[in-house]
């Protein structure tokens, strides 16, 4: 299975660049246009109150790039893979597993773009990015878990890919990855602060909440402050990854329960 | 002779919204319009068994069952009443070049092909060659797929579903492409096939088709078993004549 995985995963990465007379650097365009409009937009405005920020600013991005393409993905492999799904017996988790390992080889080449533009703006390499080895499962297992429980549902209601799209752009601005995320304390101690006061939930509040609790927020603060900021705000403590691996694995097995008992039905509803 | 695949009071039913619809907002905004649903009969409590060796051809309309059957044969559906016992290794082929990508050569689509079919790479470099030749490509092995004719696309189809080793074959219409060369070409695989004592499940359009090479012929309208006929194949005939 894992050889069908890899298999499918990669070609699916080299087939996506083949053919064009960019290649991979085709991919790399938008995400990096992204990236100089919001440092044009944000520097003047939040630059001078983080440090590194055109760093702070592409880890953010090439995060989030993984999470967003990876659910996407998940989502239109029903339509790339139709003939496979209808005329193949094979379970139809690997394909999903396929998208995973896509994304995570996207993802890792952009990291060498990361590292090489860190080294050229002064952070050299360092043992942290070993942290990468929990970081790129962390992320993959929210993605996955997020992606399959929308393809579970995609075949029946198809506009779930423009709805989709519409609460990528919305999550993008709730994500911390162009502005300051302002943490106050770990995790726990601040959710344990939130409940003993009386909450106002405003929609205001509401935002602040989610942006400061959501998975994808915290994996991003995460890789942020163990390879920028390692000795002013320390890596992350042992319970704090367990506490974040455990999220993310939850939310990857409640999208796979909610997939698999989808998936018999895809024959059906194409 | 014990069966090597058989199903026992299969039925199936597919759920339809009488007015259909694939959008989340129409179910949410417009439910009542929606949530009425028809039911379609596909298949009803349909039984059959196949021997080692054994052809057995399935007719019938449009719209009679035939590909829901086989897709549940070959575990791509769930029914909602009976059982299925696959007894040996099944492949089906419900078309041609199943995973072709326009942009890969012959050999990667051959790769990615047995892949999907269960096969090792090994496996797959080691017959790599004869799949090949027999697809007769010639110096077009390695320009991508979307240079090829159509003719040759076919071709190159063909032999990678003819080099797989199974013990059933689950076939639906898949021969009844391309031109009369090819279809020939077809035949001769089958028969070859027969010759090796493999199981099939033959599905087409075509009754005379279906009697030259079937040992029986099970008629399937309206979901269920009308008759069965026990045929001499025509291929049987002509070689008892020779």
């Amino acid at each position: 299975m894992l050889r069908v995985v890899c298999a499918i995963g990669w070609a699916d990465f080299v087939l996506k660049y083949r053919g064009s007379v960019l290649g991979y650097l085709w991919s790399f365009i938008a995400p990096l246009m992204k990236f100089l409009v919001i440092l044009f937009v944000f520097q003047p405005l939040v630059g001078p109150a983080i440090p590194q920020y055109p760093l702070y600013l592409f880890l953010g991005l090439i995060v989030w790039e993984h999470f967003a393409s990876t659910t996407y993905g998940c989502i239109t492999m029903l339509i790339d893979k139709a003939p496979i799904i209808q005329k193949v017996v094979f379970p139809r988790v690997l394909l999903i597993f396929a998208v995973g390992w896509t994304n995570a080889i996207i993802f890792l080449t952009h990291v060498l773009i990361f590292l090489l533009f860190g080294f050229l703006l002064g952070v050299p390499p360092s043992s942290s990015l070993l942290y990468f080895l929990i970081l790129l499962p962390q992320m993959t297992l929210l993605a996955l878990g997020v992606g399959m429980a929308l393809s579970a549902y995609f075949l029946k209601y198809q506009d779930i890919r423009h709805l989709w799209e519409i609460a990528l752009q919305v999550l993008f601005w709730l994500t911390p990855v162009a502005y300051q995320y302002v943490v106050q304390g770990t995790v726990i101690h601040e959710l344990a602060n939130l409940f003993r006061e009386s909450l106002s939930l405003s929609l205001w509040g509401f935002f602040q909440i989610f942006v400061r609790f959501q998975p994808l927020s915290i994996l991003i603060h995460d890789a942020r402050r163990t390879f920028l900021y390692a000795q002013t705000e320390g890596i992350p403590s042992p319970h704090h990854v367990l506490g974040t691996s455990a999220v993310c694995a939850l939310i990857f097995l409640l999208g796979f329960l909610i997939f698999r008992k989808r998936s018999p039905y895809f024959v059906e509803e194409y | 002779m014990p069966s090597i695949l058989s199903c026992t009071e299969i039925s199936k039913t597919f759920r339809r919204a009488t007015l259909p619809s694939v959008l989340l907002q129409d179910h949410l905004l417009r439910w009542r319009l929606h949530r009425k649903q028809q039911h379609v009969q596909a298949l009803q409590n349909v039984s059959l068994s196949l021997r080692t060796g054994e052809w057995l051809g399935l007719y019938g309309p449009n719209g009679g069952g035939k590909t829901t059957l086989l897709r549940i044969l070959a575990g791509l559906m769930r029914p909602d009443a009976g059982s299925v016992y696959r007894g040996g290794t099944l492949s089906c082929f419900f078309d041609l070049g199943v995973g072709f990508h326009p942009e890969r050569t012959a050999e990667e689509n051959i790769r990615f092909h047995n892949l999907l079919h269960g096969i090792s790479g090994r496996e797959s470099s080691r017959r790599m060659r004869e799949i090949l030749d027999f697809a007769g490509l010639g110096m077009f092995e390695q320009w991508p797929f979307k240079c090829y004719s159509t003719g040759m696309k076919l071709r190159l189809a063909f032999a990678a579903i003819a080099h797989i080793d199974a013990d059933i074959y689950l076939l639906d219409e898949v021969m009844a492409v391309g031109d009369r060369e090819f279809q020939d070409r077809c035949k001769d695989y089958l028969q070859s096939m027969k010759r090796r004592g493999k199981a099939v499940i033959l599905v087409s359009h075509s009754l005379p088709s279906l009697e030259e090479i079937c040992d029986r012929v099970l008629f399937l309208e309206r979901g269920r078993i009308e008759r069965e006929e026990s045929v001499v194949p025509i291929s049987h005939a002509v070689s008892a004549l020779g």
